[in-house]
């Protein structure tokens, strides 16, 4: 009986290791990015809609693309662990209206250009993976654009852009957590400067 | 020739090593270097850059893009011989030959036309190839980021262009010809940059640690030159879901 119970608890603990550690599938991966690229450069950048109307589009989607919370979590660092549950959710939600901001006018750059789909690479973590894309620039060698998807269950998120080898959630993390260190104010006076950046024009 | 490149790349080793890649201890003198630079740029480089974008057209800009990428071609054509691809020096050769001729000095790129891609590299692409550390960042007055390495392989690029050999030809001229060309390229760079480099230095809480991430971490495309590097990408860091929460 009572080896039974430990095999049954070896089988679990296996059984359970073997759920949390399932690799993401990359095919599904690689259509999902597809589906965001498609979306994002064909049916809102090159579409004829107002501004206004590209920019809804636009939250839309990188709303529903991206794991914010996930990304605002590594950005913030070991500042989330200290930062009060009002922080962490003033934090995600200034973060992610100036991401969309941002976004929304940087995204303009790919108009009229094609992602050309490149596989995928592992990651260090099996949940995740990294899409590797390239798109064709004038005057210049075409730019890597590399998309890091984290599978949660059957949901797929993008919680990192590498462009030409600079990840957008390293830089935020590197410039943040500098911020920080020199504010008085620490966490909230960071939130206070993003508040600002968000309202200027 | 070879025994240059391995003195160069065994003292670039030594002296980048000795220097280690820890820069914490320039912070203070970078961050100053930084802001000169930026009053630089804001008082001077910038209103040029805009100046020129005015009196320009896109295709104008283009010609001169295509000019100063062509002088910057045999720097790639040397480059890729000392690293020991011999395909893609005949290919940067032949794309210098044609565009410095049929493409009107190189205005326009017609070797791409032909299938000839542009490869572009360098001498700190040759000292990567060659296993040599970057070493640690530096702010440099009046031109910007750089590493030891990255210094070390400006300079070497610097000596390698037809701009250099011509000035060394024509004492008279020769002020004029480096220092011209190097105000057109500086102008012509930071027009490109204009609009990106405005939106990031707008969005940015500490736009210094955002410029030294960027750079750093493009600079790490080139460790897979090395052979005896990892190949897992840099950007692969410690993104563990446990430590996450839903």
């Amino acid at each position: 009986m009572k080896n039974k119970l430990i095999i049954s608890l070896i089988a679990g603990l296996f059984l359970f290791s073997g759920t949390a550690k399932a690799d993401i599938d990359a095919t599904k991966a690689e259509d999902f990015v597809k589906d965001v690229t498609r979306e994002g450069v064909v049916e809102i950048i090159n579409s004829n809609a107002s501004q206004a109307e590209r920019n809804a589009r636009f939250e839309k989607l990188f709303n529903s693309s991206l794991d914010l919370k996930f990304i605002g979590q590594f950005v913030l660092g070991r500042y989330w662990k200290t930062a009060t549950e009002q922080q962490r959710e003033e934090f995600i939600d200034v973060y992610r209206k100036l991401n969309v901001k941002t976004w929304s006018k940087r995204f303009d750059e790919f108009k009229g250009k094609e992602f050309i789909f490149k596989g995928t690479s592992p990651s260090s973590s099996p949940e995740q993976i990294f899409v590797n894309t390239i798109v064709p620039m004038d005057q210049a060698e075409p730019a890597s654009v590399v998309w890091r998807v984290r599978q949660k269950g059957n949901d797929m998120k993008v919680v990192d852009i590498i462009i030409e080898n600079v990840s957008l959630a390293i830089t935020a993390r590197n410039e943040y957590s500098a911020f920080i260190k020199k504010s008085p104010d620490g966490v909230d006076g960071l939130i206070a400067d993003l508040k600002t950046k968000l309202n200027q024009e | 020739m070879k025994h240059y490149i391995t003195a160069i790349a065994l003292l670039c080793t030594i002296s980048t090593q000795a220097l280690a890649s820890d820069d914490s201890w320039l912070e203070s003198y970078n961050r100053a270097m930084f802001d000169f630079n930026m009053n630089v740029d804001k008082y001077v480089l910038k209103p040029v850059a805009k100046g020129y974008r005015a009196i320009t057209t896109q295709d104008i800009r283009n010609r001169v893009t295509s000019f100063v990428s062509n002088v910057n071609e045999p720097v790639s054509t040397i480059n890729h011989t000392l690293q020991g691809s011999f395909k893609k020096t005949l290919v940067s050769a032949a794309r210098f030959a044609i565009n410095s001729t049929l493409g009107l000095a190189g205005t326009f790129d017609v070797a791409d036309g032909w299938g000839l891609k542009k490869s572009e590299t360098g001498f700190d692409n040759t000292l990567a190839y060659y296993c040599v550390p970057d070493g640690p960042f530096i702010m440099v007055p009046f031109f910007g980021p750089f590493t030891i390495r990255s210094g070390v392989g400006y300079a070497a690029d610097s000596v390698s262009t037809p701009i250099y050999w011509g000035a060394l030809n024509d004492k008279n001229y020769s002020a004029k010809i480096t220092y011209g060309y190097a105000a057109l390229d500086a102008i012509n760079s930071r027009e490109r940059s204009l609009d990106l480099l405005d939106d990031l230095q707008r969005n940015s809480v500490d736009f210094y640690s955002t410029v030294r991430s960027a750079y750093l971490q493009n600079r790490q495309k080139m460790t897979s030159l090395c052979k005896s590097a990892g190949t897992a990408p840099s950007y692969d860091f410690d993104f563990d879901d446990e430590d996450y929460e839903d």
